[in-house]
C-alpha cells in the first residue's frame, strides 16, 4: 500500500535527520529566556564566535532551582541563571559545583560567592514598565503608591514570584522600601491592596505582551524596558519608582554534575569577557565587569541620580526567607479571601 | 418540507461552527509571514522590517532553535505507531477471536487511559518511575495515551465483519493459525491499521500535558515549543510554530477522515 | 453476527485447541504487561503517595491531604470551579453540536466530508494551543477587537479571550469535534423511519421532536456529554496561556504544585486522585445509565 511506503520513508529520513542534530556542541542554560537580559542575543552571539548552542529555556528562577534538585542524580543542565536570592538558595542547598571563571577577581565582593558557587553577571533594578499607547489617554504612574489608583485597574502584571526571581524580589523587597518591619506587614498590605488592580500573576515571561500593549503596566526589571524602548522601539516608558526601588543582581553557577563542564567553563568565561558583558549592557542591564560604555549608549541608561533610593537587599536573608514568603504570598494574595 | 427548516439550522449552525474553528487558524497562519499591522493586529516587532509584506524569517528562528525538538517529536510519535502497531493488533485480534477468561477487564482496561485526565497519567507514571523520568517514560507516557486508540479500532473492525467464517474457511483449506493469522486476518485489517496508525501519530504529534511532566531536560516535545514560544515570543515566531505544528497535524487528521468515512471512532482523548 | 466469536461452531482436534490456547495469550502478552506496568502499578504507586503526608512520610496512612482539598479555600474553590466549568462547557457542546451530527447523519450533500473534516480538525489540539487561538482573535490586541475598531472606532470584544466567556469559548472550541464524534455515532444507530411513522400517523413537528426524537436521542446527549465533562475537567492548557486572575482549575492547581517548588507531592498526589474519581465517576456513571435507556428504548 502506498502511504504505509511514505512512512517508512519519512521514518528512515527523520532517523538521518536526528544525527547530525544531535551531534552540535550545546551548552545547557536553565532560565535562558530569550527575551529576558537578551539571553536570545548573548547566546546567539556565543553560537557565532564559537559553534556552541545554547539552546534558550524558558524556566524562571524558582522552576529552576527545583529542576536542579530534582535532578540531582542524573543532572540535565550544565548552569543555571537566577535572580540573586533564588541563586543563593541553590547554592546553599550544594545544587552547584565550585567554579571560578576568569576574571572573577574583578567581580565586586558581595557579588560573588568566595568559594565560587554563585556570582553575578549583571544587575538591574525592578522598575514598572509601561505601554503608554496601551494606557489610553491615562497618565503614566510614576510611583508604587500610584499603581493603586482605580484608574489602573485590571491593567497591572507582576511576575508569580513562585516561579520568577524578579517577581520573587519584587514582592520580598516591596516592604523595605516602603519602610516595613521585619515582620513584612507593610508588603504584604501594599500588595493586598495592589490585588484590586491588577490583571494576572504571569507565569511566562511578559516581554512581548508588554511590546503589544496586551500588558499596560508590567513591573519587572528596568533593562527589558530600556531594550524595549531603545532597540525595540516600542512605546514604553521606564519609571523608577518615586519611593525608591531595588537592586536585582543576577546571579549563575555550574551544576553540580553538569554533563557537558569542560564546555560550559568556557562558556561561563567567555560571559564575563568584555564582549559579553557589553552585548548584556547593549540590552540594559549594568554588566558586574567595569566595561567602558560608549557615550550614546551610557546616555539612554537612566540618570544615576534616579536610583539614589534604590535599596540593596541582603541575599542570604532573602535566600533563608524565600520558601516562607512565597508560601505566604499564595497564601494571602494569591489565594486570599 | 419538513426537513428544509430543520436543515437550514442545522447546516447554519455547522456554518457558524466551522468559521469559528477556521478563523483563528487563518489568522494564525498569515501572521506566520505577514507583517502582523498589515492583519490589523498590533504588532509586538516595532523596530522590525516593517516594510515587508511578507517575512517567512520567524519559521527560520525555529527550525534553527528548535529543529530537534521537532524531530524528537516526530520520531516518538513514529515509534509510538510502530508499537501500537505490534502490540495491539495482535491483542485485539485475540480479545475478539479467541476470547478468554478475563479478556473482558483487559478490554477495557486498554481503553481506560482515555477516560483519566492526562495530567492523573502522568502523575501515576512520575510517582512509580520517577527516576527514569526523561524520554523513556515520554514514551511510555505516550505509548498508554494512543494505544487505546489502536484497541479501539482493531476491535471494531474485526466485529464489524465476519472474519470467523473467513478464517473457518482458511482452516478448512488447511492453513495453520499463524497462516491464518498472516495470510487472512491481517491482510482484511490493513485499512483499520492504517487508520490506527494515523490517528496514534496524530495524537502523539500533539499531545502536551504528560510529555511535558514526564520529560527532563532537552529537547522536549513539540508542543512544548509551542508553550515556550506562546509565553515568551512574538506573535509571528509563536504563529510559526503553530503553523509548523498544523503542518503536520492536518494531513494527518485529513487522511484520516478520508480513510475513516465507514467506521467513526470515539474520541475521548484529553485535551 | 453479533455471536461471540467463540460460539462460532468450529469443529478443532486436541491439538489445534492446544494451540488455540497458548497462541491467543501470547499475542495478548505484550499489551497486558504494559497495561499493568503503565497503569495499574503506577496509579496504585499514587494512591499510596496520595495517603502520606509529604512533610513526615513515616507517620502512617492519613486522608489528611484529601482533606486539606476541601478545607484550604483556594482548592475547595478550584475544584468547584473545574465542576462548574466542565458542567456548562458540556451542557453546551452537546447541545450545539446535535446540529451538526444530525446534518452529517441525516442530510446527503456535497461537501460533507469536507465541513465534516474542519469540525473535526482540534481533536488532537492541546488545550494550550487554543489558548493561544483565543488570544489571537479575542486578546486585548486580537484580531476582531482590532477589526472591529477599525469599523467602530471602539474595540469592542477587546479581552474577551481573559474573561470567563472566553475561557468557555476556548472549551467549547476543542470539544466540537468530539461531541459531534460521538453524537454523530449514536446518531447513525437510530432508525429514522422511527419519525417518519410519527409524521404520518398526524405528529406536529414539536409532538414529533420531543415525543419520539428526544426519547429516543437521548442516550446519544448522554454519552456526548459524558465524554465532553471528562475531557474538560482534565483540561487545563487553555488556563495556562490566559491565566485569569483570581481563577483556577484543580488540575492547573497540579500543574503548578508540580512545577513551582515547594512542591506538596502527596497533595498533588491526592488531588490529580480526586480527578481521576470525578472524571471517571461521571463518565462511567453516565455511559452506564446511557445504556439502559438504550435498552429501554430497544
Amino acid at each position: 500500500m502506498q502511504p504505509n511506503r511514505i512512512i517508512v520513508l519519512v521514518f528512515a529520513l527523520l532517523t538521518l535527520a536526528a544525527c547530525p542534530a544531535f551531534a552540535a556542541k550545546t551548552v545547557i542554560q536553565y532560565d535562558c529566556i530569550p527575551n529576558y537580559a537578551n539571553w536570545g542575543g548573548v547566546t546567539k552571539a556565543y553560537q557565532k564566535k564559537t559553534g556552541v548552542k545554547v539552546p534558550p529555556d524558558m524556566k524562571g528562577s524558582s522552576v529552576t532551582m527545583a529542576a536542579l534538585e530534582a535532578e540531582k542524580k542524573n543532572p540535565k543542565a550544565d548552569c543555571a541563571y537566577y535572580n540573586g536570592a533564588i541563586g543563593f538558595q541553590a547554592a546553599s542547598k550544594g545544587l552547584h559545583e565550585p567554579y571560578k571563571p576568569k576574571g572573577w577577581d574583578r567581580i565586586p565582593a558581595g557579588l560573588k560567592d568566595p568559594n565560587g558557587t554563585w556570582w553575578t553577571v549583571h544587575s538591574a533594578h525592578v522598575a514598572i514598565l509601561v505601554n503608554t499607547s496601551a494606557l489610553r489617554g491615562k497618565p503614566v504612574p510614576r510611583s508604587f503608591a500610584d499603581l493603586l489608583k482605580p484608574i489602573y485597574k485590571g491593567m497591572i502584571v507582576y511576575d508569580d514570584p513562585r516561579i520568577h526571581g524578579t517577581g520573587f524580589t519584587f514582592v520580598a523587597g516591596v516592604n523595605a522600601i516602603l519602610g516595613g518591619d521585619k515582620d513584612l506587614n507593610a508588603g504584604f498590605n501594599y500588595m493586598k491592596k495592589l490585588d484590586a488592580n491588577i490583571l494576572k500573576y504571569a507565569k511566562e515571561n511578559s516581554y512581548n505582551e508588554l511590546l503589544r500593549g496586551e500588558i499596560p503596566i508590567w513591573i519587572n526589571a528596568d533593562g527589558n524596558g530600556l531594550k524595549a524602548k531603545h532597540v525595540d522601539r516600542a512605546p514604553i516608558e521606564v519609571v523608577i519608582p518615586a519611593e525608591g526601588t531595588m537592586t536585582l543582581p543576577l546571579v549563575m553557577g555550574l551544576v553540580k554534575g553538569a554533563p557537558h563542564k569542560e564546555e560550559a567553563k568556557k562558556y561561563l568565561d567567555w560571559l564575563l569577557t568584555d564582549e559579553a558583558q557589553h552585548l548584556m549592557a547593549e540590552s540594559f542591564f549594568q554588566p558586574v565587569m567595569p566595561v567602558k560604555l560608549n557615550a550614546s549608549l551610557q546616555a539612554k541608561f537612566p540618570p544615576r541620580s534616579a536610583y539614589a533610593r534604590a535599596k540593596v537587599l541582603p541575599l542570604d536573608q532573602l535566600a533563608a526567607q524565600a520558601d516562607v514568603i512565597k508560601k505566604r504570598w499564595e497564601k494571602e494574595i494569591e489565594g486570599g479571601r | 418540507m419538513p426537513r428544509k427548516t430543520g436543515f437550514i439550522f442545522c447546516s447554519t449552525v455547522t456554518i457558524i461552527l466551522m468559521i469559528m474553528i477556521l478563523l483563528p487558524l487563518v489568522v494564525v497562519v498569515l501572521g506566520s509571514c505577514i507583517n502582523a499591522s498589515l492583519l490589523g493586529l498590533s504588532t509586538d516587532i516595532w523596530s522590525g522590517s516593517r516594510h515587508e509584506i511578507f517575512d517567512f524569517s520567524a519559521f527560520g528562528y525555529i527550525l534553527e532553535n528548535y529543529g530537534d525538538w521537532a524531530v524528537f517529536s516526530l520520531e516518538l510519535a513514529l515509534a509510538c505507531v510502530v508499537l501500537c502497531l505490534l502490540i495491539a493488533v495482535p491483542a485485539g485480534y485475540t480479545l475478539v477471536r479467541h476470547p478468554f477468561p478475563g479478556s473482558g477487564l483487559i478490554e477495557e482496561l486498554a481503553v481506560l487511559p482515555l477516560s483519566i485526565p492526562g495530567l492523573t497519567l502522568s502523575m501515576g507514571l512520575l510517582a512509580a518511575y520517577g527516576e527514569i523520568r526523561g524520554p523513556l517514560l515520554v514514551m511510555a507516557g505516550h505509548l498508554l495515551y494512543t494505544i487505546p486508540f489502536m484497541v479501539k479500532v482493531v476491535t471494531s473492525t474485526l466485529r464489524s465483519f465476519d472474519v470467523g467464517r473467513l478464517e473457518a474457511a482458511a482452516r478448512s483449506l488447511g492453513a495453520s493459525f499463524w497462516q491464518r493469522l498472516f495470510l487472512v486476518v491481517l491482510p482484511s485489517l490493513r485499512h483499520a491499521m492504517m487508520t490506527g496508525a494515523l490517528l496514534v501519530f496524530a495524537v502523539s504529534w500533539g499531545e502536551f500535558n504528560v510529555s511535558f511532566l514526564l520529560n527532563r531536560g532537552q529537547p522536549q516535545t513539540f508542543p512544548a515549543v509551542l508553550y515556550d514560544t506562546y509565553t515568551n515570543q512574538s506573535i509571528q515566531i509563536s504563529s510559526a510554530a503553530t503553523t509548523i505544528f498544523l503542518a503536520i497535524v492536518i494531513p494527518a487528521v485529513v487522511a484520516i477522515q478520508w480513510l475513516g468515512g465507514r467506521e467513526s471512532v470515539d474520541v475521548e482523548q484529553g485535551a | 453476527m453479533n455471536l461471540p466469536a467463540s460460539s462460532i461452531p468450529i469443529s478443532s482436534g486436541g491439538h489445534a485447541r492446544e494451540r488455540r490456547r497458548l497462541a491467543p495469550l501470547l499475542l495478548c502478552a505484550p499489551l497486558l504487561l504494559l497495561l499493568l506496568a503503565l497503569l495499574v502499578w503506577p496509579l496504585t504507586h499514587l494512591l499510596w503517595q496520595s495517603l502520606l503526608p509529604t512533610d513526615a512520610p513515616d507517620s502512617g496512612i492519613t486522608l489528611r491531604n484529601y482533606l486539606e482539598i476541601f478545607s484550604v479555600p483556594r482548592y475547595r474553590h478550584a475544584l468547584v470551579w473545574s465542576l462548574e466549568l466542565s458542567l456548562a462547557v458540556a451542557a453546551g457542546s452537546t447541545l450545539i453540536c446535535l446540529a451538526p451530527a444530525w446534518l452529517f447523519t441525516r442530510c446527503q450533500f456535497r461537501g460533507k466530508r469536507l465541513m465534516r473534516g474542519i469540525l473535526t480538525l482540534p481533536m488532537t489540539f492541546a488545550g494550550m494551543i487554543v489558548g493561544f487561538l483565543m488570544v489571537i482573535l479575542l486578546g486585548r490586541s486580537g484580531f476582531i477587537p482590532q477589526v472591529l475598531e477599525r469599523l467602530t472606532g471602539q474595540p469592542l470584544l477587546s479581552g474577551i479571550s481573559y474573561q470567563f466567556p472566553g475561557l468557555i469559548l476556548a472549551y467549547l472550541y476543542f470539544e466540537i469535534p468530539r461531541a459531534t464524534l460521538t453524537l454523530e455515532s449514536a446518531l447513525r444507530k437510530l432508525d429514522g423511519r422511527l419519525e417518519q411513522a410519527a409524521r404520518s400517523l398526524g405528529a406536529t413537528r414539536w409532538q414529533t421532536f420531543s415525543l419520539v426524537i428526544l426519547p429516543t436521542i437521548c442516550p446519544a446527549l448522554i454519552s456526548a456529554f459524558a465524554v465532553t465533562f471528562s475531557v474538560s475537567l482534565g483540561s487545563f492548557g487553555v488556563l495556562l496561556v490566559l491565566s485569569i486572575r483570581r481563577f483556577t482549575l484543580l488540575p492547573l492547581e497540579i500543574f503548578t504544585q508540580y512545577i513551582a517548588p515547594p512542591t506538596d507531592q502527596g497533595l498533588a498526589a491526592a488531588m490529580s486522585l480526586t480527578l481521576l474519581t470525578v472524571a471517571f465517576g461521571a463518565g462511567f456513571g453516565l455511559r452506564r445509565f446511557a445504556r439502559s435507556r438504550e435498552v429501554a428504548n430497544a
